[in-house]
């Protein structure tokens, strides 16, 4: 009778999950208008400087092991916080180009296609990235590769540009002020 | 094989299959069973073989024995027509993703696998009946399809969630029943297959009944009526944010 309370509490669970899902997917739909205020900016920059090997060589040679592996901590923190905002972006953009899948444009449609693929490829790298952040916060000692997430979010700026040019023709969108 | 039970009992054994195939009908008039083929075959399925049962139940020359025979091939057809509309589900929300959907099929496999498992381990836990072996075989194989069927479909809520990914208005529609349904199967079969609550199984053939009762209204609803159009169906990205991301870019681009 014990793997029968087990099983009633799983499907309870299971239940009450998908349950809520139905409730957010429809909250989801009916919020659709305030999500490009959920994006937040990410210093690119500032990113890329953390997951830079030179950094880490440059602080191995000028650190004790104790002070490295502190410091190599702080770091994966400051990271994962970077990644997790990537992915929340991700997020966000994936449900305004899911909106935007509808539409009745071709070229809108496409795009919002690309946008929803790229930042679908973003959101999962963030997924394994931070996996990866948090295995080497157990052992900062460990090799880390999280560039990658890095030329995905540039993709997805691409796309998600494109998106705005297409769905406002009106506003000229520009990839470098200075060009 | 008739046995005295009330009327609200015969309505819930006899009504909702009788919805659900008029549902099936207009999917078929709708030309929608293309779309949904495995939902369609499910419809037509499910509701025959419970209307089969409920005759074989009033027909006295129909023995227990034959009875649960019946149920057994009812079992078994169904279960694998759950499967493969769980497998049309995962495709309708997923396939058109190229980016996830190569992870998603991977990691469906592995939980299938899990589930497998699980669902063996969890039957051979289950008493067994020498006497009434047909019965508390069939008991059993309920909670192994139910177990599965909850778990995968588990797995693809959380992994839409996950990533945000909304599925269209029936395919959400037939996954929110057939989850619903599944997880309180998962719950009752549990208990009757463990020996739980024998004086008053009729509770949990009316628990049973009454939710699949709602699972067919819910695919009603999501299947047949159409949806809100919503006031503005594009949202457009702002203007600041690009700017603040062109800024990255310009970065990165000039080092």
């Amino acid at each position: 009778m014990s793997l029968a309370i087990v099983l009633v509490i799983a499907a309870a669970l299971a239940l009450i999950f998908i349950l809520g899902a139905a409730v957010s997917r429809s909250l989801q739909i009916s919020a659709g208008a305030g999500l490009a205020g959920q994006i937040q900016p990410i210093d690119v920059e500032a990113f890329r400087n953390l997951i830079d090997p030179a950094e880490d060589d440059y602080l191995r040679r000028r650190l004790s092991a104790p002070e490295l592996r502190l410091m190599r901590r702080e770091r994966l923190r400051a990271m994962a916080a970077y990644v997790q905002t990537a992915g929340r972006n991700a997020a966000v953009l994936i449900r305004m180009g899911q909106a935007a899948l509808t539409a009745g444009d071709a070229d809108t449609a496409e795009a919002a296609r690309q946008l929803v693929d790229n930042a679908l490829l973003l959101r999962r790298n963030a997924t394994f990235a931070l996996l990866r952040i948090y295995v080497a916060l157990a052992w900062p000692n460990s090799g880390l590769a999280v560039a990658p997430i890095l030329g995905d979010y540039e993709r997805l700026n691409g796309s998600a540009m494109l998106l705005g040019r297409l769905q406002n023709p009106a506003v000229p969108v520009r990839l470098a002020s200075t060009l | 094989m008739l046995q005295a039970h009330s009327l609200l009992w015969y309505y819930l054994w006899v009504g909702p299959n009788l919805i659900l195939l008029a549902l099936a009908f207009l999917l078929w008039k709708r030309r929608l069973h293309k779309a949904y083929p495995f939902f369609f075959a499910f419809a037509v399925v499910s509701a025959l073989d419970q209307l089969a049962l409920y005759a074989a139940d009033i027909i006295p020359s129909v023995t227990p024995q034959w009875w649960w025979r019946i149920f057994w091939a009812g079992l078994m057809a169904e279960g694998l027509l759950k499967f493969a509309l769980i497998g049309e589900i995962f495709g309708r929300v997923f396939d058109t993703y190229p980016a996830v959907a190569k992870l998603g099929k991977f990691m469906i496999r592995g939980v299938g696998i899990f589930l497998v498992f699980a669902a063996a381990l969890a039957a051979a836990g289950a008493p067994k009946s020498g006497r009434f072996g047909i019965v508390s075989g069939a008991h059993v194989l309920e909670q192994s399809t139910y177990l599965i069927e909850s778990g995968l479909l588990l797995f693809i809520f959380l992994f839409s969630a996950h990533f945000r990914l909304t599925a269209t208005r029936p395919t959400f529609g037939i996954a929110l029943g057939l989850a619903i349904s599944a997880c309180v199967h998962l719950a009752t079969w549990a208990v009757a297959a463990n020996g739980g609550l024998i004086e008053e199984r009729n509770l949990l053939d009316f628990l049973n009944m009454a939710t699949f009762h709602a699972c067919v209204l819910i695919w009603v609803y999501y299947l047949l009526v159409p949806a809100k159009v919503a006031a503005s169906p594009a949202v457009p990205l702002p203007e600041n944010h690009l700017d603040v991301w062109n800024r990255e870019l310009e970065r990165l681009v000039r080092p």
